[in-house]
C-alpha cells in the first residue's frame, strides 16, 4: 500500500516530489518523507500525517534529483523514525524501499556486527546500510551485489552522494519508469507520473535500472543489459484508479468480501486473538462515533449485549460531552473511519478525563484517534475513497462483533457452544456478501423502478433499526432522495400521515422474534397503497403475499443479518444514484473526512 | 563512466508499437457448470489463483504488459481481482460485451484499442510464460498457437501448408488433423476488418473470420512447448488444478503447529493454522485464513482455498476445495471439487472410483472421479455421495441421506 515516487532532471525535484506523492495519496498515507540530492549532500525530511504536513514542515531545498515515499501501515507504529527514505550510516546512500525483506533478521544481525547502527525497526532501513557495505565501484554496482542477499519483495529506489543519478530494482512490487526530456521518473504506479509523462518502461522482477537525466539503462541482477521499449499510457488519471469499475463506490461495494476477509484474518483462531481491550470487568459500555460510524456503533449495541449482556448505549460523539458523568465509568468505544474525525477526537479526550478505559475502532493505523486512546481494534478495509462509506462500515461491524465477542468470553456469558456457532456464522460472511453481490442486477431493477421516488422510508425492528437508519443515510448522500430512517413500531406514532403511494418503504424483515410484528407493519403500510419493497432471507415465502417487491438476501443467524442487508441496500442506493444521474464519488457539500467540530 | 548524453545510450523515444494483448473472458463457460455460477470460468481458482492469472503473469513474464481484457458475465469478479492490473505488473484496460455472442464478437469489442499487431488469447486456459514465447517466437510474423492431440479442439484445427496454415477445420470435419488451435494468436491489425465484416453478418465466431483472412496473412503454426491446458469439461478441473500446483511458487506463511507433518511442495497462507497431527503431503496451495486440524490428512495434489475450516480425521486426496468452505470431522473427499462456501457438517463419504458422468443428459466415462459440487451446498452428518455425481449450487442434503444421482440448483435431498 506504500507509494514510491523518484525525479532526476533539470527542475527543482521537490515540487514535482510532492505533487507525485499526493496522487499516489487516494491509496492511503499515514507517514512520508523525501530526500534531495545536492551538491551539498543528502538532506532529507520526514514527516507523520498527510503529505500536506510533510510539504508544510520543507522550505525550499536544493536538489535536482530526488527521492520520496507514502507510507500507509498495516502493521507496526507510523512514526519520523519508521518513515522512509532511510539513510546509510554515512548520510551519503537514501534508499526508499516497498515490500517485505524475509530474510531481514539475519541480515540485520550480520550489518550490526559490521557495526552498522540502526535507527528504525523497520526491515527497509537495512538496505541502506546493505548497500553502504557492499562491493563494487559504482552506485549501480553496489545495489546489484547489496540486492543478491536480500530475499524476498521489493521495489527500491536508492539515490547517493556523488552520483547523479537514481538506482531502481524490484521484485514482486510494482515500479516503473517515466520517461520525459531531460528529466527521467520513477514510481510504484503509473498514476503518480501521468502528469508529466505517458511514456513508461515498467522494469521486471530482478531487474535493476539506472536512471539519469539523459535516459535509462536496464540490467538484470548479474548485470547483463536488457533492451526494453518504452509503452505508451493512454489511461486518464481516474480510471487508472478505479480498475474498470465506473465508480471508486461501486468497487469498494464489491471489494466487501475480500475486506471482510482480512478483518477477520488471524482473529478467529481461538487461544491468542488479536483483539486487545483495556483490562478491567466493564458493567457498562458506550459506543461513540458520528454519521455511519454511529450508527455501526447502534448495531454494536445489540450485538455486545447479546453477547455479553453488559448494559450498552450508543451515543453520538458531539453529544457525548454534554451528558454528565455517571456513577459508574462505562468502556468507551470511539469508531471513526479515518481516526481524524474532530468530535470522536474530542469525545475520547472527554472520556478520559472522566477516568474511563477507551477502545477506538479505525481504518487507519497511527490516526490522531490512536494515541488517545487505550487500545485500538483495527478494520483492514484498506483506503476507502468514494465519499459514502461502504466497505468500512461493514468491517467496523465486524470490528464490533470481534469486540462482542471478546467480552462476552471474558464475561463468561458465551459457552463454548455458541462461541463456536458465532465463529461458524462470521466464517461465512464473506461468502453471505459474495451472494449478494451476485444478485446486483435485481438490485439495479429495483432501483430504475423507484428511481422517480422524492422521498423514501426505512424501517426495522431490533439489531435491523440501525441498518434502515445507515439504510436511509446512503440514499439521501448520494441519491439525494430524502430517505428516512425509522424504527418500524414508531410509525403509527407519526410518520404514518405521510405515507402515500408515491412513497416507497422499504422494510427489513427478517425471521428473528421481531418478525411477525414486521409483518405486521408491512401490512400498514402497504393498506396506505404505499409501495413495500422488503428486505427478507432467503426461504420466506410471506413477505410476496404484502409486499410490491421483494430482496432476499442469504439466510444466516439473525444477529449477523445487517451485513449482508446493508449491502444490498448500499447497492440499491448506488443504483438510484446512477438512475439519476448524481455525482456518485462526490456527493455535493460532503466531505469524506470531518476534521471540524 | 560511460557518457550517457551519448545518443547511443539514449532510450529510443521515438513511438514504438508496442504488442497489446487482448484476453477474451467475457463467457461464462457453461460446460464447467456448476462451478460458473457466481464467476465465469475464468476466473476458478487452481492452486489459489485464478485461471487468468496465469494467463496474465504469462503474458507480463514476457514483458507483454499492456493488457485488454473483454469482460462480460460476472465482470465484476474479474475487475476485483485484477484492479488496474498494477499488483501485476501491467496495465489492463477493460471492454465489456454485452451480450456473449461469441469470441470473433469479443474481440470486435476490444476493436477500438488495437493499434498494430496484436496478441488474442483465450482467458480460460491454463498456460505458463515459455508456452507465450513460443507464440511470440514468430517474430515480426504471425502466428497460432497450436498443439498436437486428440482432445476436444473448441478453436477448430489447422490445415498446415509448409509452414503456414492454409486452413481451418471443424475438428469433426472431413480433412480435420491433429492440429489443435489453442485460440492463442498474433494477429495483424487487418484481421480486425474481417472480424468487423464477419460480426455485420452475424458470424460471430472467430476462428471463422481468421480463416478468411488466411489468404491475406501468413499465418503460421506454433507448436506449443510450454503449459497449455483447457478444462474442458468440470472433471478436468483436478487435472489443470495438478498442473498449477506443480508450477506455483511455494511461499509458507500461518502458523504451523508443533507435530504437523509437512512433505513436498506446500504452501500455507497468511493468517491459517495448521493444528497439531496434520499430515500434507504436497503439492498443495493452503490459503489465508484457514483452520486444519488437529488429525488432519490431506494428500496430493489439492488446492484448499481461503478462509477454510477443516475438522479432525478429515481425509482430502487429489481434491480442489474453493474459498469459504467448511468441512466437518471424519469426511472422506477424494479426486472431488466442492464450490465457494460448502458447508459440511461430518462424515461426509465421497469417494472416487471409474463413473458414468451425467453431464447435461450426456454420458461420459470418467476415470477415478468423485463428487462435482457447487457453491453453497449445504450437507448434514453422514451423508454419502457416490462417484461421479454432480451436485448444483445451494443443494440442501439432509443428515444420512444417499446421493446417487446429480442433483439441479438449489435441490432439497431427503
Amino acid at each position: 500500500m506504500c507509494g514510491i515516487v523518484g525525479y532526476v532532471g533539470d527542475k527543482e525535484a521537490q515540487e514535482i516530489l510532492i505533487d507525485s506523492l499526493k496522487r499516489l495519496e487516494y491509496r492511503g498515507y499515514d507517514s512520508s518523507g523525501i530526500a534531495l540530492l545536492s551538491e551539498s549532500g543528502i538532506s532529507l525530511k520526514k514527516a507523520v500525517g498527510e503529505i500536506a504536513v510533510l510539504e508544510s514542515i520543507m522550505d525550499r531545498m536544493p536538489g535536482k534529483i530526488g527521492i520520496a515515499h507514502t507510507r500507509w501501515a498495516t502493521h507496526g507504529k507510523p512514526s519520523v523514525e519508521n518513515a522512509h527514505p532511510f539513510v546509510d550510516c554515512t548520510n551519503s546512500i537514501a534508499v526508499v524501499h516497498n515490500g517485505i525483506i524475509t530474510n531481514y533478521m539475519s541480515l540485520k544481525e550480520s550489518l550490526a556486527r559490521e557495526g552498522h547502527k540502526f535507527r528504525s525497526e523497520t526491515d527497509s532501513e537495512i538496505l541502506a546500510h546493505l548497500i553502504e557495505s557492499a562491493e563494487g565501484g559504482s552506485l549501480v554496482e553496489k545495489v546489484r551485489n547489496a540486492l543478491k542477499s536480500v530475499q524476498g519483495s521489493y521495489a527500491i529506489a536508492v539515490v547517493g552522494r556523488g552520483y547523479d543519478e537514481i538506482i531502481v530494482s524490484r521484485n514482486e512490487s510494482p515500479l516503473v519508469i517515466g520517461l520525459g526530456h531531460d528529466e527521467n521518473f520513477v514510481a510504484s504506479d503509473v498514476t503518480a507520473l501521468l502528469r508529466y509523462t505517458n511514456e513508461v518502461v515498467y522494469l521486471q522482477d530482478l531487474e535493476v535500472a539506472r536512471i539519469t537525466r539523459a535516459g535509462i539503462e536496464i540490467m538484470t541482477l548479474d548485470g547483463k543489459k536488457v533492451q526494453r521499449e518504452p509503452q505508451k499510457v493512454s489511461w486518464s488519471v481516474e480510471a487508472a484508479e478505479r480498475g474498470g469499475y465506473p465508480h471508486f463506490m461501486l468497487k469498494e461495494i464489491f471489494e466487501q468480501p475480500q475486506a471482510i476477509h482480512d478483518s477477520l484474518l488471524g482473529r478467529l483462531g481461538g487461544t491468542e486473538d488479536e483483539i486487545d481491550l483495556p483490562p478491567g470487568r466493564f458493567t457498562s459500555v458506550k459506543i461513540l462515533g458520528c454519521g455511519t460510524s454511529y450508527h455501526a456503533g447502534l448495531v454494536g449495541k445489540y450485538i455486545i449485549e447479546e453477547f455479553s449482556r453488559i448494559p450498552t448505549m450508543a451515543q453520538i460523539s458531539s453529544e457525548y460531552r454534554y451528558s454528565p458523568v455517571t456513577e459508574s465509568s462505562p468502556l468507551v468505544v470511539c469508531i471513526t473511519q479515518s481516526g481524524e474525525t474532530a468530535d470522536t477526537l474530542a469525545a475520547a479526550r472527554e472520556a478520559r478525563r472522566r477516568g474511563c478505559k477507551t477502545v477506538a475502532i479505525t481504518n487507519v493505523v497511527g490516526s490522531a484517534i490512536t494515541r488517545e486512546v487505550d487500545s485500538v481494534i483495527y478494520t483492514r478495509a484498506g483506503p476507502e475513497i468514494g465519499v459514502a462509506a461502504t466497505k468500512t462500515f461493514v468491517t467496523q461491524l465486524i470490528a464490533l462483533y470481534l469486540l462482542g465477542l471478546r467480552l462476552g468470553r471474558t464475561q463468561g456469558s458465551l459457552s463454548s457452544e455458541q462461541h463456536r456457532e458465532i465463529l461458524s456464522s462470521m466464517r461465512s460472511l464473506p461468502r453471505i456478501v459474495q451472494r449478494v453481490l451476485n444478485s446486483a442486477d435485481s438490485l439495479h431493477d429495483l432501483a430504475r423502478k423507484y428511481r422517480n421516488a422524492h422521498s423514501m422510508f426505512f424501517i426495522g425492528r431490533h439489531i435491523n433499526y440501525p441498518t434502515s437508519l445507515e439504510g436511509a443515510l446512503k440514499t439521501k448522500e448520494i441519491s439525494y432522495i430524502h430517505g428516512e430512517g425509522y424504527p418500524a413500531g414508531e410509525l403509527k406514532h407519526g410518520p404514518l400521515a405521510l405515507l402515500c403511494k408515491d412513497t416507497p418503504v422499504v422494510a427489513i424483515c427478517v425471521r428473528d422474534h421481531t418478525y411477525e410484528k414486521m409483518l405486521a407493519n408491512v401490512r400498514e403500510v402497504a393498506a396506505r397503497d404505499a409501495p413495500v419493497i422488503a428486505i427478507g432471507t432467503e426461504g420466506d415465502r410471506e413477505l410476496d403475499k404484502f409486499a410490491e417487491d421483494v430482496f432476499l438476501v442469504p439466510d444466516i443467524e439473525p444477529l449477523f443479518t445487517p451485513i449482508p442487508i446493508i449491502v444490498s441496500l448500499q447497492l440499491f442506493a448506488y443504483y438510484l444514484a446512477l438512475e439519476r444521474g448524481c455525482p456518485i464519488d462526490k456527493p455535493r457539500n460532503i466531505a469524506k473526512t470531518v476534521t471540524v467540530e | 563512466m560511460r557518457n550517457y548524453e551519448d545518443p547511443k545510450y539514449r532510450f529510443k523515444m521515438e513511438r514504438v508499437e508496442n504488442l497489446k494483448a487482448v484476453i477474451l473472458a467475457a463467457g461464462e463457460g457453461k460446460r464447467l457448470r456448476p462451478f460458473t455460477y457466481s464467476e465465469p470460468k475464468v476466473m476458478i481458482p487452481v492452486a489459489n489463483r485464478s485461471i487468468m492469472d496465469y494467463v496474465v503473469r504469462a503474458l507480463v513474464e514476457n514483458r507483454i504488459t499492456d493488457i485488454v481484457m473483454v469482460v462480460g458475465y460476472r465482470k465484476e469478479r474479474i475487475m476485483s481481482y485484477f484492479g488496474d492490473g498494477s499488483d501485476f505488473g501491467a496495465r489492463i484496460s477493460y471492454v465489456h460485451q454485452e451480450k456473449q455472442l461469441g469470441n470473433g464478437h469479443a474481440l470486435y469489442v476490444a476493436k477500438e484499442h488495437i493499434d498494430g499487431d496484436f496478441l488474442v488469447l483465450p482467458g480460460d486456459s491454463l498456460t505458463d510464460s515459455r508456452a507465450i514465447s513460443d507464440l511470440l517466437s514468430v517474430g515480426a510474423g504471425h502466428g497460432a498457437l497450436v498443439i498436437e492431440g486428440t482432445m476436444p479442439a473448441k478453436y477448430g484445427v489447422a490445415v498446415l501448408e509448409r509452414n503456414r496454415i492454409s486452413d481451418i477445420r471443424d475438428q469433426h470435419a472431413e480433412g480435420a488433423t491433429n492440429i489443435i488451435l489453442t485460440g492463442a494468436y498474433k494477429l495483424p491489425k487487418s484481421v480486425m476488418d474481417t472480424v468487423e465484416m464477419f460480426v455485420d453478418e452475424g458470424n460471430h465466431v472467430l476462428s471463422q473470420a481468421i480463416r478468411a483472412h488466411l489468404p491475406k496473412m501468413q499465418l503460421q503454426p506454433v507448436f506449443c512447448q510450454g503449459l497449455w491446458i483447457d478444462a474442458v469439461y468440470p472433471w478436468d478441473l483436478l487435472e489443470v488444478n495438478h498442473a498449477a500446483l506443480t508450477h506455483a511458487p511455494v511461499k509458507t506463511a500461518g502458523k504451523i503447529e508443533e507435530g504437523v507433518l509437512i512433505q513436498g511442495k506446500v504452501s500455507i497462507g497468511e493468517g491459517s493454522i495448521i493444528r497439531s497431527g496434520t499430515t500434507l503431503h504436497g503439492p498443495i496451495a493452503i490459503g489465508s485464513g484457514c483452520d486444519i486440524g488437529p488429525n488432519v490428512s490431506i494428500f496430493p495434489s489439492s488446492s484448499i482455498g481461503d478462509n477454510v475450516t477443516i475438522e479432525p480425521f478429515t481425509f482430502i486426496r487429489n481434491s480442489l476445495i474453493m474459498s469459504d468452505c467448511s468441512i466437518g470431522p471424519h469426511s472422506f473427499i477424494s479426486q472431488s471439487v466442492l464450490g465457494y462456501g460448502v458447508q459440511i457438517k461430518s462424515h461426509l463419504m465421497a469417494s472416487s472410483a471409474d463413473a458414468y458422468v451425467n453431464l447435461e443428459e450426456e454420458f461420459f466415462k470418467v476415470p477415478n472421479i468423485g463428487v462435482l459440487m457447487g457453491e453453497d451446498c449445504t450437507v448434514g452428518s453422514g451423508v454419502t455421495i457416490e462417484p461421479g455425481t454432480i451436485i448444483g449450487p445451494r443443494c440442501r442434503i439432509a443428515s444420512g441421506a444417499r446421493v446417487s444421482r446429480n442433483l439441479p440448483t438449489g435441490a432439497i435431498h431427503s
